[in-house]
């Protein structure tokens, strides 16, 4: 049933029409046949094409192994490309059908391109978390984060001002739109203002910033510490309403040494599953703070003394997470992916145009 | 909702009836072809009305629940094997192959509940429609690609030789399974392509290896896979019709079965 994968078959070229002239042989003092024939049999064999549908097989075999073992992701994945692709470099330089199929030699060469690519992306990506209460500015700290180990971009010279969002609730708590309005400066100093949300990242940098369904409420302070200078801040509480019921965060003052411990407390329904509705404030709410074993109850405008400073309720904002992606590869593989595409239809176009479909 | 299913199971039955028509002349040796046709472009007709007051009253395409999903992969499938079934002229005889195995797709529509799901805000953009597309004539090229596939299987099993015998010999049925599976590379190679800006657009990252983007790269792999085996090894035509059944397996379980068997169907729902 198996032929020998040789010779021309109808309209399809062999792989190995090349196989038929010998490899320059050189003769030896002590009679071995060497260089010149050694690298060259060493390419041909590498350059196999039965070798190619059993990498292309092995790579199958080490995805579904990647996928079932979550902790073996990545060997599973990389080594079988690592061998196509030396088996397709081997191929390129060695295969005649890649000198006659031009389109097919581009179609394969931009793999390889796509390869290199991915990897290099996976060497200098980025990738995290960070939420940004509305009023205030991403200050280039993320709250969780992985990158690659060439990763070299300056995100902490990436700032945007988060101004405020919505966010469309259907009945069934099912969420709908996401709309954010964000501001930021250029390298002149000119603001910029854009909704971002769902589809649209703010893309700074190379750096995108992508809302995410992690949003919920913050507390906002004004610190007047006993020594040093007055300052803002805020405590995200865990995102709502995934964590309706537990909205609350321990946190300590800059410089102080008193964790304060606030807890949200409000009783009407911000999001009503029976209908239509949209992420906002409660309009009444206290807020509980605990420190040490003392309990009190906020209003914005109240505040307390701690042994080291003043702590003013400034009133309750909002914030959304935002999912951070750095990867300068991306339009380099959108690219090479075009390339690609169109060299595969140009191959397969040419290839069937030879003969009519209905002959 | 009574009006859209009536005028479905009107589809139904048309295209049920096609594929009876299409198994009779085989057996008998006729070419009832403008019957069969007739008949799935009728099926196909009220098919899109029906989908389309559907989308009217739900506000959203056929992209969500089970129900949609299969209902628009029959369409699309039926679209394309109508479209190869029209301009091959001399394949025709495969729709007693590829209208029955329908009928799996049809029954199992059937009994699925045609109940509304929820629209994620990450599907409002046109790429949905792209992704999905370019999926569709994925799947429709290797149907279509199935059903060559299948006659040179029975004519190799010694099934049915002389009522088969109005197809082309077997050459010529492999060399245009080979270009469907060749459209199918092209289309699936742009599915995932479109999938990963998508995925870039609304999740943050191309590709992460949920479980729909693993076995759509392993659906990927077996086509990389036949139509390389069948240039390394030069298979017989059996054997490379095996290798297409095969693939649509893998496309089939990928397409039907991984977003329903999987705890984080492709995020989108989230
Ligand atoms: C896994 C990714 C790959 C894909 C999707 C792919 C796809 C293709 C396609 C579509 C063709 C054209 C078939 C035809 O016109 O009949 C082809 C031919 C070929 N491929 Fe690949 N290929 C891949 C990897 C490789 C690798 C790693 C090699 C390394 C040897 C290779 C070597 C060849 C050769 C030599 C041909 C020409 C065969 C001939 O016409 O005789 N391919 N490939």
């Amino acid at each position: 049933m198996i032929g020998d994968g040789a010779r021309e078959r109808g309209n399809l070229t062999s792989a190995w029409d090349s196989r038929g002239q010998s490899p320059r042989r050189t003769k030896c003092d002590d009679g071995e046949t060497r260089s010149g024939l050694y690298p060259v049999k060493f390419l041909r064999t590498l350059a196999s094409l039965r070798l190619t549908l059993w990498l292309i097989a092995l790579l199958g075999a080490g995805t579904a192994f990647a996928y079932l073992r979550e902790g073996a992701r990545t060997w599973p994945l990389v080594a079988p490309l690592l061998l196509l692709a030396l088996n397709l470099l081997a191929a390129v330089a060695t295969n005649g059908v890649f000198r006659r199929q031009i389109a097919l030699l581009v179609f394969h060469l931009s793999l390889i391109v796509l390869l290199l690519l991915v990897a290099a992306g996976r060497l200098t990506y980025l990738n995290g978390h960070a939420g940004v209460t509305v009023g205030t500015a991403f200050d280039g700290v993320l709250a969780a984060s992985e990158r690659g180990p060439w990763h070299t971009g300056e995100l902490s010279k990436v700032s945007f001002v988060n101004k405020g969002f919505t966010i469309d609730y259907a009945p069934g708590l099912q969420r709908g739109a996401t709309r954010n309005h964000v501001a930021w400066a250029d390298m002149q100093g000119h603001w910029h203002e854009a909704e971002i949300g769902d589809q649209d990242p703010l893309i700074l940098e190379n750096y995108r910033f992508y809302t995410t369904f992690n949003k919920g409420f913050a507390p906002t302070f004004r610190w007047l510490p006993k020594a040093g200078e007055a300052m803002y801040g805020s405590v995200q509480l865990p995102p709502y309403p995934g964590n309706q019921y537990s909205q609350a965060a321990e946190w300590t003052p800059p410089d102080s040494s008193v964790p304060v411990w606030v807890m949200l407390d409000f009783d009407e329904t911000v999001l009503d599953p029976e209908r239509h509705s949209s992420f906002r404030l409660p309009e009444r709410y206290k807020l509980i703070v605990r420190i040490g074993s003392t309990r009190h109850e906020m209003q914005p405008g109240d505040s307390i003394e701690l042994p080291d400073g003043r702590l003013e309720f400034d009133g309750l904002r909002s914030w959304m997470g935002y999912r951070v992606f750095y990867d300068w590869t991306l339009p380099w593989l959108l690219a090479a992916c075009i390339v690609a595409i169109a060299s595969l239809g140009v191959h397969f176009w040419q290839k069937f145009a030879v003969k009519p479909w209905d002959a | 909702m009574e009006r859209e299913l009536q005028i479905l199971w009107t589809a139904v039955a048309a295209y049920v009836l096609a594929g009876i028509i299409a198994v009779i002349g085989v057996v008998l040796g006729k070419r009832p072809e403008r019957a069969v046709l007739g008949l799935t472009l009728t099926g196909l007709a009220l098919q899109t009305v029906s989908m389309g007051l559907r989308w009217e009253r739900l506000g959203h395409g056929p992209f969500i629940t089970m129900f949609e999903i299969l209902c628009s992969n029959i369409w699309s499938l039926m679209c394309a094997y109508t479209f190869a079934y029209w301009r091959i002229p001399r394949i025709r005889a495969t729709a007693a192959i590829v209208l029955p195995l329908m009928f799996i797709m049809l029954g199992w529509l059937m009994v699925t509940h045609p109940g509304e799901g929820h629209y994620p805000p990450t599907y409002n953009t046109p790429w949905l429609f792209i992704h999905i597309g370019l999926g569709k004539v994925f799947l429709g090229a290797v149907l279509v690609a199935v059903g060559l596939s299948c006659v040179i299987l029975m004519r190799q099993a010694g099934i049915g030789i002389t009522r088969l015998q109005q197809l082309p010999p077997n050459p010529q049925l492999d060399e245009l399974a080979f270009r469907c599976m060749a459209i199918g590379l092209i289309f699936h190679t742009l599915m995932l392509i479109a999938g990963a800006i998508w995925a870039q657009d609304a999740w943050g990252r191309y590709w992460a290896w949920d479980p729909l983007e693993t076995w759509a790269f392993i659906t990927w792999l077996t086509v990389a896979f036949t139509i390389h085996a069948r240039l390394a090894y030069r298979l017989t035509p059996p054997m490379h019709a095996g290798l297409i059944l095969a693939v649509f397996v893998t496309a089939f379980l990928t397409f039907f079965g991984v977003p329903f068997i999987s705890a984080t169907p492709h995020q989108g729902a989230v």
